[in-house]
């Protein structure tokens, strides 16, 4: 067994990052019930006046703009990659490396090179004065094909290939065998690719910086944009809410899907 | 049967081409596309706020020879190189911690750690903004302290983009090195320990060698996304520490000159490129789905 000394060190460094890694998103929250009017830690007295503020129209408008796009990211970014995680999953063909680097891709390369890249092709393609939320999904569903993907290949791993040919020998046809089998058996790995998808969407700042437009914009361009003009704790407030929101998807996901799964799936897959 | 690949070839197209091939198409239109034209977009000239078709090298070569440009770019460098060093081994003992401890709040302790992933960056600056300010904290504290006289500005500037992405980074550091350790057999270290080799040997000469991959693949992920990042080095750094995303973002939304953008954009992807061919070279990472 190790010593009693250099494991206490070890705990006592590991304490001081915990610190170090929490600290400012606690110091965040704890500023947006500041009742002073600049945003300093540690506050001067309590108020929730910037609470008031944060869930007035301006902001709640771009925090459900940010909800919207990044469920549909999800749902879009899981329906393209459950055929793309079944097919390289299931299948060995000529090109498959290619075909997983390209999926890989958007992960891989940096986010604001593809964003910049998406603003020149509807630049270039005469789109760029009807871009808004479409274009902006485009580039979301994009982004988070790489996350979908591995999370239900993880899950498709772990599901027998002869699961399907005895319910296709059983007489069950091609649709019936997705739906009434493959679907419910990796139920879990396509939440949690949604639920990945999701947050990756809705955290996003890279991609959404060049695609976003004036009344299309997400949150996190939104709060950005405001920040230029200094730190109003209404931001640490409406920082706090889009905290808040992933969140409790986590946790209401974790009660049944377990997400540790897949997170470290990601070595074995 | 499902996989009818191989026997029905000669009459239909096998079914992986459907699988794999509407998605595939997806991604080509708008991810490789997209990079190609911004690759494409660097070798021609702006006229007037307009790309042309004419083929030049001078946007990149614009870099290379005006000091203001190059220092953006070194910097870039420096904070990628910086940040990831710091996420590398910052992260490490935490791993170290969660692969070996028996606490029962290990579950916990893992979850917490890798909480911060779920905010924004924009939202995990925010703090570093509250404590760093010349009227925030940190001066507050030193000056209670006595330590400083007057108060400091730490940010905007480069050690704050750099303190600001570590900390944004640490859980992908934290996630990797969890990765490679918890392969690592705690009976290797108790052998290395009994055969008589003190705590420092066996650490250098039995753990290390074995988490080394961990270690590389946690400094290029950080380096990597810390050379394209946005939002932090715009909050902490300032117009006085631009980075080549901060610089991007001016070329292309407020100059409107596509060609330098688009060039500095390259510079981007092909870094990311050389990194990621280290990485599966040397870091034991593999791109597998």
């Amino acid at each position: 067994m190790l010593g009693l000394r250099p494991w206490t060190v070890l705990r006592a460094v590991v304490a001081a990052i915990y610190i170090f890694m929490l600290g400012p998103i606690v110091i965040t929250v704890l500023v947006s019930f500041n009742a002073g009017t600049r945003s300093v830690f540690p506050p001067e007295g309590w108020s929730l006046k910037w609470w008031a503020e944060a869930l007035s129209e301006e902001w709640i408008d771009p925090i459900l703009f940010s909800l919207q796009l990044a469920s549909l990211a999800a749902i879009l970014s899981c329906a393209v990659a459950l055929p793309l995680a079944f097919g390289l999953t299931r299948h060995r063909f000529p090109g498959r490396n290619l075909v997983v680097l390209l999926v890989l891709g958007p992960l891989l390369l940096p986010t604001l090179a593809t964003g910049l890249g998406l603003l020149r092709v509807f630049e270039f393609s005469g789109l760029i004065g009807s871009m808004g939320f479409w274009t902006l999904l485009i580039g979301h569903v994009v982004i988070c094909i790489p996350f979908a993907v591995r999370t239900i290949a993880v899950s498709l791993h772990g599901l027998p290939s002869n699961v399907e040919a005895a319910a296709a020998s059983l007489g069950a046809s091609r649709m019936v065998v997705l739906v009434k089998i493959i679907l419910p058996l990796i139920r879990n790995g396509l939440v949690a690719g949604a639920l990945f998808a999701f947050i990756h969407s809705f955290t996003d700042i890279n991609l959404s910086l060049f695609l976003a437009r004036p009344g299309a914009s997400p949150i996190t361009v939104k709060i950005l944009g405001f920040l230029e003009f200094g730190f109003a704790p209404t931001l640490a407030a409406v920082s706090a809410i889009t905290l808040i929101i992933p969140l409790v998807l986590v946790l209401l996901v974790q009660r049944s899907a377990r997400l540790g799964d897949f997170i470290y799936g990601e070595r074995g897959a | 049967m499902w996989t009818i690949d191989g026997q029905g070839a000669g009459r239909r197209l096998p079914l992986h081409w459907f699988l794999v091939g509407v998605p595939a198409f997806f991604l080509l239109v708008f991810f490789v596309v997209p990079n190609a034209f911004l690759l494409s977009a660097s070798v021609l000239k702006s006229e007037n706020q307009v790309l042309t078709n004419q083929f030049t090298t001078e946007n990149f070569t614009i870099f290379l020879t005006k000091k203001v440009y190059l220092l953006t770019i070194l910097r870039t460098f420096v904070v990628g190189i910086s940040v990831g060093l710091l996420v590398a081994f910052v992260s490490f003992p935490v791993s170290y911690f969660l692969v070996r401890t028996r606490s029962r709040f290990k579950g916990v302790l893992i979850t917490l750690s890798l909480a911060p992933l779920l905010a924004s960056v924009v939202v995990r600056t925010y703090g570093w903004y509250v404590l760093l300010d010349r009227f925030g904290f940190a001066n507050d504290v030193l000056l209670k302290l006595d330590a400083i006289q007057e108060r400091i500005a730490f940010i905007p500037s480069t050690g704050g983009i750099i303190i600001g992405l570590a900390h944004a980074l640490l859980p992908y550091g934290i996630l990797t090195n969890l990765a490679s350790l918890s392969a690592v057999n705690p009976n290797m270290e108790r052998a290395s320990m009994s055969l008589g080799a003190n705590r420092t040997k066996t650490f250098l000469l039995v753990l290390l060698p074995n988490c080394m991959p961990g270690l590389v693949a946690s400094f290029l992920l950080a380096f990597s996304i810390s050379i394209s990042a946005y939002a932090t080095p715009a909050i902490l750094g300032g117009y006085a520490s631009q980075t080549i995303a901060t610089l991007i973002y001016a070329f292309i939304m407020q100059v409107l000159d596509w060609s330098l953008g688009a060039a500095l954009g390259t510079i981007l992807i092909v870094s990311t490129l050389a990194i990621l061919y280290f990485s599966f070279r040397f870091g034991g990472r593999r791109a597998e789905v």
